[in-house]
């Protein structure tokens, strides 16, 4: 029981964010050279494997999803659709496992993101945060993304209330505009997917932004933090099925003093982590799962990592006092008590 | 000076005042240490520290501009970094009670007028000589008292805090005030705020947060120490080196460590465990603890603002630079405050049930003085809220004036005697 309790008393006196960055290489490696080491995770991955980059170990599902889509009304509601089915299981089996860590722990391209956010840090300029008014407008944007990446590839093969169908060029609408179809391949060597095509006006349009899509990436990501995930579909479809995640962010609303420490380490900058007090489960649409708001915690046990019901990494006072010292030396604090 | 009063009279009164003051702290530091038995050896360095708590002969302050403040919403780590010291003055004294009538109603809050009585005499803790007096805009009294700088001739200076902190509107004017505050601090005092000199400054605060909260812990544990040795460690902090006030802390929990596996507690096994709440008990106005302890009460947990109001919430910064760490300091000074000057404050009744849970309280004395409105307005809100989770309530109202203990002495004794029938 000794033992048990130092074990616990460890873990949540880590330094959480050192292991996620060590974690988030080592996924890097596997979602970006994965298939140079034999590794094949399938096509309804739940984060960006982009399979425009040859090394990736497998297809980011919203491939998937665009591709299926991409048939006839007759042809989904029939034998065609449980393919769909199983593919969408197979998402949600992955999915579940690790609920949106997907996001934080494991997406190459929120990976990318934090380095940039790394870089800044180390030239010591400010980052930006979206207002609440902001905050609230823009988070539509990737349910938007996610409607149109499910409905343009069924009304280039349909005609929707009878209008023309949609070219053949916008299809994989998403894939054609996002970063990651840009910038994974380059980590494999990879330039081809830089381009600009003439071929036809929509695919002129559609690559012009990807470019744009591109700039703003990079330049986000440099002024805010995981600018990008706030606009990522992936992200939106995640947060459908987040709530039959057995990976849980959980708060216990009695022990909050509302200080706000979560919600200001907060990379999405999500507020409702600390102004709300009566949610057990606080994960929402934003949130990446990085848990850095436990990490900031200094109340026992008011925010906790659970699996299912087993608490993987609670936030205490010791563990705050260890992290948050800005002397980065955890022998300069005084001894901690020890409960008898 | 444009007082009201000649120069002569200002005199007398700053000689008597201050006689008075005196005695007052004798008496009342006499009530605090003489009537109990076995005081923790930790409590006599604090002790000390009282007995002599108006004299000025105090090394910490050597060569160091010292920024007076009033209220918990004056960012600490802000005046440490520009390597000021901070001293609280809100005053506890009936002696500047009296003098303090001078200016304001009578019926204001008695620790307003305590504090102006002290400020206009110059009677300040550890003799210091602010050159700033930094004065929240909180309740209405502190706001008009914020006007009096000039009559007073001194260093008044108003830190604007909004009325709510729920919003985010909110926090952002108050980011703003308090970056205002940075420049006249940065002004008054000549130093800069570096980013080093606020790291070191967050983690020196955050020593002594660290180790209030493991006090804190010890409390909870059992019945070690009394609650008036605990308002009055905690009433400490207020003017005492940061520092060192960790470090004698730090002895007395490793006492109280002991004093738990010993089994050595205070107090007898069936004494009621109290949450004190209301107005703030400051030295030497111990009234309130001293006769519920006297009585065989328990004060296991304050929600003061002199107390755990103050010192508990911690400073989380993601980036160590000054653009994240200045608002971070100013987040953790309005954010997690539960001063009733803010509405709605839910975060009271929260706070204190969470209190009432992890102190296993028996019951919960409300402290109001005459004229503080907002703790007599609030104490309807938080009565029900208590009372509907069974916890019987006391209110009381009192002001510095000791002539009213042996009334105080029925009603309390009264109450106690209703919880320990309970027991």
């Amino acid at each position: 029981m000794k033992a048990n309790k130092k074990i616990i008393k460890y873990i949540n006196n880590t330094n959480l964010s050192r292991f996620r960055f060590w974690f988030q290489i080592f996924s890097f490696i596997i979602f970006v050279y994965g298939s140079y080491f034999l590794i094949d995770l399938g096509q309804n991955i739940p984060t960006f494997a982009c399979p425009y980059n040859p090394g990736s170990p497998g297809t980011c599902f919203l491939i998937s999803i665009q591709h299926q889509m991409h048939t006839t009304w007759s042809a989904l509601f029939s034998w065609r659709g449980v393919g769909f089915l199983t593919s969408l299981l197979s998402f949600v089996l992955f999915f579940v496992l690790f609920n949106k860590a997907w996001c934080g722990f494991m997406c190459p391209l929120g990976t990318i993101q934090d380095w940039i956010t790394k870089l800044r840090n180390r030239l010591g300029i400010r980052f930006s945060n979206y207002d609440e008014k902001s905050f609230k407008k823009l988070s539509w944007i990737k349910y938007v993304l996610l409607v149109l990446l499910v409905f343009i590839p069924l009304a280039i093969a349909n005609s929707i209330f009878g209008l023309p169908k949609v070219s053949h060029d916008m299809m994989s609408p998403f894939c054609q505009i996002c970063p990651a179809r840009i910038i994974l391949p380059l980590f494999s060597g990879d330039t081809s997917q830089i381009f600009i095509n003439f071929r036809s006006t929509v695919t002129l349009v559609m690559s012009l932004l990807a470019i744009l899509v591109l700039a703003l990436f990079f330049i986000g990501a440099f002024v805010k933090k995981r600018f990008f995930c706030f606009f990522c579909p992936m992200s939106a479809l995640q947060y459908l099925f987040s709530k039959i995640g057995i990976l849980r962010l959980t708060k216990v609303g009695d022990k909050c003093t509302r200080c706000g420490n979560c919600s200001r380490v907060c990379d999405m900058g999500i507020l409702s982590i600390a102004e709300d007090v009566t949610s057990v489960n606080v994960v929402t649409d934003n949130c990446m799962m990085c848990f850095k708001c436990v990490e900031a915690c200094p109340e026992e046990g008011c925010l906790d990592v659970k699996v299912l019901n087993f608490k993987l990494f609670s936030s205490t006072e010791e563990g705050f006092f260890k992290r948050f010292n800005p002397a980065g030396d955890s022998k300069e604090l005084p001894p901690s008590n020890q409960k008898i | 000076m444009l007082h009201t009063v000649s120069e002569d009279r200002f005199r007398r009164m700053k000689k008597t005042g201050s006689i008075h003051y005196n005695m007052e702290i004798k008496k009342n530091l006499a009530e605090v240490v003489d009537k109990f038995p076995d005081n923790p050896i930790g409590m006599q360095y604090f002790y000390k520290r009282f007995e002599k708590f108006l004299d000025g002969d105090d090394n910490s302050f050597k060569n160091k501009k010292v920024i007076a403040s009033m209220c918990i919403h004056v960012p600490l780590e802000l005046i440490y970094a520009v390597r000021a010291v901070p001293v609280r003055i809100c005053s506890g004294a009936y002696s500047m009670d009296q003098i303090g009538t001078e200016f304001l109603p009578a019926k204001t809050c008695p620790m307003v007028k305590s504090t102006l009585g002290a400020i206009y005499l110059d009677i300040l803790p550890g003799n210091i000589d602010p050159v700033l007096i930094v004065n929240p805009a909180t309740c209405d009294q502190k706001k008009k008292m914020g006007e009096l700088g000039e009559e007073l001739n001194s260093p008044l200076y108003m830190l604007e805090v909004p009325p709510t902190k729920d919003t985010e509107e909110a926090r952002r004017y108050w980011h703003r005030v308090v970056k205002k505050f940075v420049k006249k601090l940065e002004s008054v005092t000549g130093n800069k705020i570096t980013r080093r000199s606020l790291k070191k400054a967050i983690l020196m605060v955050a020593k002594a947060q660290a180790e209030y909260r493991r006090f804190n812990q010890l409390r909870g544990m059992a019945p070690v120490i009394y609650g008036k040795d605990a308002i009055l460690l905690t009433n400490a902090y207020f003017f005492d080196d940061i520092e060192r006030w960790t470090q004698k802390l730090y002895e007395l929990n490793n006492e109280l460590d002991n004093r738990v596996k010993e089994r050595k507690y205070v107090g007898r096994p069936n004494s009621p465990r109290i949450l004190l709440t209301g107005s703030p008990s400051i030295f030497p106005n111990m009234k309130l603890p001293v006769l519920i302890e006297e009585l065989g009460g328990l004060v296991v947990y304050e929600e003061f603002c002199s107390t755990s109001r103050m010192i508990w919430d911690t400073v989380a910064v993601d980036e160590w630079f000054l653009f994240d760490m200045i608002p971070a300091v100013a987040d953790r000074y309005l954010k997690p405050s539960t001063c009733p000057n803010f509405s709605p404050n839910n975060d009271r009744k929260r706070k204190i049930l969470k209190g009432i849970k992890e102190f296993a309280i028996d019951g919960v004395i409300y402290q109001t003085f005459t004229g503080c409105q907002l703790y007599d307005m609030e104490s309807r809100m938080v009565g029900h809220y208590v009372e509907k989770m069974g916890i019987p309530t006391l209110f009381i109202e009192s002001d510095y004036n000791p002539d009213d203990s042996g009334q105080l002495i029925t009603r309390l004794e009264a109450f106690l005697d209703s919880l320990k029938n309970k027991k």
